[in-house]
């Protein structure tokens, strides 16, 4: 079975290994340099871009010189995707497409066997490919999360846990379509289309509602600009802000208009905003989930995506099992 | 007779697909030795018959032994004593003729690698050719060779010939017939084309709208038949009910009988039945459900 499996797969295998290897080998000679702008390590510079003058100016230069391969970098998030679909799509589809199932299934290797194996090994590979790529973006990322935290949708989605979760789930769906559809590339289609719904659903939905958020509620002080109010100090940068507004004294949120309608009248007293909210005394609130979280949340998506992968596995199985096809 | 000396024994056995019901109510004793042709027109259900007998569909109704063995269990036991040889013998296009050979070593129990290259040599068929880019026929022969190194006790074949020019289906017939002659197989195979049969089965199984309409050992339904060839007539002849089919020309009703029986008034004429004839009348009956003959399968 090994060589067979080998046999058949490789092609996939080789071309996921090649490109993983690529974008690996340049994540980590474009993360070395990156990382060597901070001498002390970049987690000692974390929460000190505007304290520290050493830190400011390695931040600066990191925006400078890798700040455009960070936004390349949210494109990696399809990376999970193209492992597990890849390698998922054709595990039914293609013997079901070429008639070879008819083949497969009559030698001595019971179906449920084959199943197995090729199951165990293919998500093995996903599992690997990904993982290791994931190592590389995730230690390539250390100085990017050290400014602003690991809770962005462009840190979280391509870091720690989760995308082997993706992967996984990637590949039970391309696999469980692959069976139903017997088709390889209408397969391939429908985890995709999947993986982006199920994904942005998720992240924006599910993911905030994986715990309580925290809510800070403080008066708007009296000095300083507008701007200057933005500094705020129980959300630090690395929280996963949710939600910041104003409310008034008795802690009611106010509404986009009620807010104008406050800005339009200290403009027409001539007084300062935030004295003229100061006064009325108006209150700032936070409501978000502090850094801390990251590998609760983590564990919860993965076992999400992982529960979703290991329901569509079963599909597999079982209609393999009962001869539907 | 135990079950061991049965190929194939099948009981009450339907398949039923979402649109339909593809086989009802088939039950067939088919004994081991010999060549079992399954004809029937396309749509009758014979591929899922065959897919049932090795295995790669479970009946909806009844239960399938093979070789004394419940199939459904397929274990590698079971699994390695049947050869099959799906339609448009499928195979990994991609791998090299060597390759496939590999590949029927890895999966299975026995496999008379051996044996495989001598009958893929003796035909041309060179090994490091991708599977793909090899003619019909030597696809064909390639699927045949790998399904004979398992050395089957029961080897079946959709629609070996229905894909292949008659060059080629000549050869393959000769190769399958050749290990045949080897001993030891039983051979089960469909097909849409009913003459040339006679010459290579022992035994026949026909196969209408989903329900066996006749099975049998050929030559005792042959020696079973007989045409009847006398003047025009248009009352009911089929009193004693053994009146199979009643074709009625200008000047004359020929009608096909079974049981023997003998010219019913003068002016009458027995013949012999051809064994196409003989299958084309019972496909033309209408379908229905205890219209099953089955005749001399112990004989």
């Amino acid at each position: 079975m090994t060589w067979l499996i080998w046999r058949q797969h490789r092609t996939e295998v080789c071309v996921l290994g090649l490109l993983v290897g690529m974008f690996g080998i340049a994540l980590l000679v474009l993360g070395t340099q990156a990382h060597d702008l901070f001498p002390g390590g970049p987690a000692r510079c974390a929460g000190e871009a505007g304290i520290n003058e050493d830190c400011a100016a390695s931040f600066r230069r990191l925006d400078e010189e890798y700040g455009y391969i960070e936004n390349l970098l949210a494109g990696f998030y399809l990376v999970p995707v193209v492992i597990g679909a890849f390698l998922g799509a054709p595990l039914l589809a293609r013997e079901l497409e070429d008639g070879t199932w008819q083949l497969a299934w009559t030698q001595a290797v019971p179906r449920m066997r084959w199943l197995a194996a090729k199951l165990a090994a293919l998500a093995g590979v996903t599992v690997t490919l990904t993982a290791l790529f994931t190592a590389v973006l995730t230690w390539f990322r250390q100085p990017f999360d050290a400014w602003e935290g690991r809770f962005q949708y462009d840190a979280f989605d391509v870091e720690g846990l989760v995308p082997v979760a993706y992967a996984l789930f990637a590949f039970g769906v391309a696999t469980a379509a692959g069976a139903i559809l017997r088709r390889s590339l209408p397969a391939f289609g429908v985890a995709f289309g999947a993986f982006l719904a199920a994904r942005m659903s998720v992240a924006l939905l599910a993911r905030p509602a994986y715990a309580t958020p925290l809510t800070t509620m403080e008066p708007v002080p009296v000095g300083g600009s507008k701007d200057q109010a933005g500094h705020r100090p129980a959300p630090s940068f690395a929280d996963w802000m949710i939600e910041h507004g104003y409310a008034d004294a008795t802690g009611r949120r106010l509404s986009g208009t009620e807010y104008y309608e406050l800005e339009g009248a200290a403009n027409r007293a001539g007084t300062n905003l935030n004295q003229f909210l100061h006064a009325r005394g108006i209150q700032q609130f936070e409501v978000y989930h502090p850094a801390d979280r990251f590998w609760t949340f983590q564990l919860i998506e993965a076992a999400l995506f992982v529960a979703v992968a290991a329901v569509l596995i079963g599909v597999v199985v079982w209609r393999v099992r009962r001869r539907m096809i | 007779m135990t079950a061991t000396e049965f190929a194939l024994r099948t009981d009450g056995v339907g398949k039923r697909y979402r649109r339909g019901w593809a086989l009802r109510d088939c039950t067939l004793a088919l004994p081991a030795g010999g060549v079992i042709a399954l004809v029937g027109p396309n749509g009758a259900g014979k591929t899922t018959l065959l897919r049932l007998v090795v295995g790669l569909l479970a009946p909806s109704t009844g239960t399938v032994e093979v070789l004394g063995h419940d199939v459904t269990a397929s274990t590698p036991q079971t699994l390695s004593r049947v050869g099959f040889l799906a339609q448009d013998h499928p195979l990994y296009k991609r791998f090299t003729v060597a390759e496939m050979l590999r590949f029927g070593r890895a999966c299975n129990l026995r496999f008379d690698q051996g044996l495989a290259e001598r009958r893929l040599a003796k035909l041309d068929i060179p090994l490091d050719r991708r599977a793909g880019t090899l003619s019909g026929g030597q696809q064909a022969q390639v699927a045949l060779a790998l399904a004979l190194a398992k050395r089957p006790d029961l080897l079946v074949l959709d629609e070996p010939v229905a894909s292949l020019d008659p060059l080629a289906r000549h050869e393959f017939l000769q190769v399958l017939m050749g290990a045949v002659a080897e001993g030891g197989v039983t051979v089960l195979f469909s097909s849409h084309v009913v003459h040339e049969l006679e010459r290579v089965c022992d035994h026949l199984v026909v196969l209408n709208h989903g329900r066996v309409t006749l099975t049998g050992d050929i030559d005792t339904l042959l020696a079973e038949h007989r045409l009847l060839v006398g003047p025009r007539t248009a009352t009911d002849l089929d009193r004693a009910g053994t009146v199979v089919e009643a074709v009625h020309s200008d000047r004359h009703t020929t009608l096909l009988v079974r049981d023997g029986a003998i010219p019913a008034a003068p002016g009458w004429q027995a013949q012999p039945v051809a064994l196409e004839d003989l299958v084309l009348a019972y496909l033309r009956r209408p379908s229905e459900p205890s219209a099953a003959v089955t005749s001399g399968v112990a004989a």
